[in-house]
């Protein structure tokens, strides 16, 4: 527990004194945002709402790729993966100190890009505020873990920028499936069914069991 | 399977003892040579069987795909099953032996799953009139081939054997979770499905049932003959370099 808080803290206060991720991956999103602008018919119409949310989780999932690339290669220099590798716990508890901070800093990037995305195109009322966090937080639970797991495997391999995104895409489907399901009946009908809800939580559930237990794998001297 | 098992546990054992390590290469190709042998006598009763069945009376001669589909389908499933359980043995035992069946289990998978894809897109041109519909079972199919194309890269792109037999593993094992998740998003959203369900006895039309019986025995002995050989090829691979390590030292 201890490792774990440790490597959080470590992270949020590197990324604070720093700001290089998030700010690059804020400004991604925004930039996103203006493309979106550009390639979606113009005005609040009930298009609009029903794409939106698939192009706000399409900003969210590319930039968390950025975000946790950044994770593992700023732990390259003076070759501090080796230091994480060495911690005298179970690994699993850097794998969740990791994640977590991934989630944190993610979470602020998504909640300012949400607002932006909802003034620009119009889409969604105060109401919608609650839920939505709900969605995005359980959305983000599964992209950090199994996104932290691939993230240590692919600073390990040469290419490493285009390797994690190839590791990862494929097997977020589920929880880009249930998010944007969610995150769609919410704009659309104002509630939200249990069943996008439910797979988000198995799909959570499984992607955080195996990536703490498969994180002992990746982590190498 | 059993017989896979079984002989990874003897090619396993070897590595202590080099003249029984080869011993028992050579028993494994023995094996290789006679399920080929099989294979091809099958696909000769397979070639005739498929061009003397009788041509479907609504789909045409373009039904004849499902003698060849299923069966690659079948054949990439398996490959895909072979690669994570290489894998999580890998893992468990940190045998090298349990890595290179885990290759042989993911190339030779991508091979059938490429057919499979390439097959089924005819078959449904001609039946459906779309090339692809995003159905349950193919949008899973084609994540599942996506997973192993990247397993494949990732293991390109790694340096160092012990660490890419690790990622490798972990990742394979991994990408087999996706299967069951990826069922339930289909149970969920996606409602009912184009793809026909599995065959169930009578189905087939008179003088069909043969060759479908046929393309799932002679596709399954030439997946056997495929990863056999992949992976004898793989564990020769590992100890020509070995030696030549060893020779560098020296």
């Amino acid at each position: 527990m201890n490792v774990f808080l440790a490597v959080l803290w470590k992270d949020l206060v590197t990324e604070w004194r720093g700001r290089d991720r998030s700010v690059a991956m804020l400004v991604f999103c925004l930039l996103v945002v203006v493309v979106f602008h550009f390639a979606l018919p113009g005005g609040a119409t009930r298009e609009t709402q029903e794409l939106a949310p698939g192009l706000l989780w399409v900003a969210y999932v590319f930039a968390a790729v950025l975000g946790l690339n950044r994770a593992f290669s700023v732990e390259l220099e003076n070759d501090a993966l080796t230091g994480l590798a060495l911690v005298p716990r179970d690994r699993g508890w850097v794998f969740l100190g990791k994640a977590g901070a991934s989630f944190v800093i993610l979470g602020i990037v998504q909640a300012i890009t949400a607002l932006v995305f909802g003034l620009v195109f119009e889409i969604g009322s105060l109401g919608d505020v609650l839920p939505l966090c709900g969605i995005v937080a359980l959305g983000s639970i599964g992209l950090c873990s199994v996104g932290t797991l691939l993230g240590a495997v692919a600073v390990r391999t040469r290419f490493r920028e285009i390797m994690l995104p190839l590791l990862l895409l494929p097997l977020l489907m589920p929880i880009l499936s249930g998010s944007v399901r969610a995150t769609t009946e919410l704009i659309l009908n104002g509630q939200v069914p249990f069943e996008p809800v439910q797979l988000l939580i198995v799909a959570d559930a499984v992607y955080l069991i195996a990536s703490f237990v498969g994180f002992d794998y990746v982590l190498d001297e | 399977m059993l017989a896979l098992a079984g002989m990874s546990e003897s090619v396993s054992e070897m590595a202590p003892d080099p003249g029984a390590d080869g011993q028992r290469v050579g028993r494994m190709a023995a094996w290789r040579r006679g399920v080929g042998l099989f294979t091809g006598a099958s696909l000769l009763l397979y070639a005739v069987a498929v061009i003397t069945a009788p041509i479907d009376s609504v789909q045409g001669v373009i039904q004849k795909i499902l003698y060849l589909h299923p069966p690659l389908a079948y054949g990439a499933y398996l490959g895909f099953i072979i690669t994570a359980i290489g894998g999580a043995l890998y893992l468990w035992r940190h045998r090298e032996v349990y890595d290179h069946l885990a290759v042989a289990g993911a190339e030779v998978g991508v091979v059938f799953c490429t057919l499979m894809m390439i097959t089924g897109p005819i078959w449904a041109k001609g039946t459906w009139g779309h090339w692809w519909s995003w159905d349950p079972r193919l949008t899973l199919t084609l994540l599942l081939w996506f997973v192993y194309l990247s397993y494949l890269l990732l293991r390109s792109f790694t340096e160092g054997g012990e660490r890419t037999a690790r990622f490798a593993a972990v990742y394979g094992v991994l990408g087999t979770l996706l299967i069951p998740l990826n069922y339930f998003v289909i149970d969920l959203f996606q409602g009912r499905a184009m793809h026909p369900e599995n065959l169930s006895s009578g189905s087939l039309g008179a003088g069909m049932g043969l060759p479908f019986l046929a393309g799932n025995i002679t596709f399954f002995a030439a997946f056997v003959y495929c990863v056999l050989l992949r992976w004898e090829v793989e564990i020769g691979r590992a100890r020509w370099a070995e030696r030549e390590a060893e020779g560098a030292i020296s």
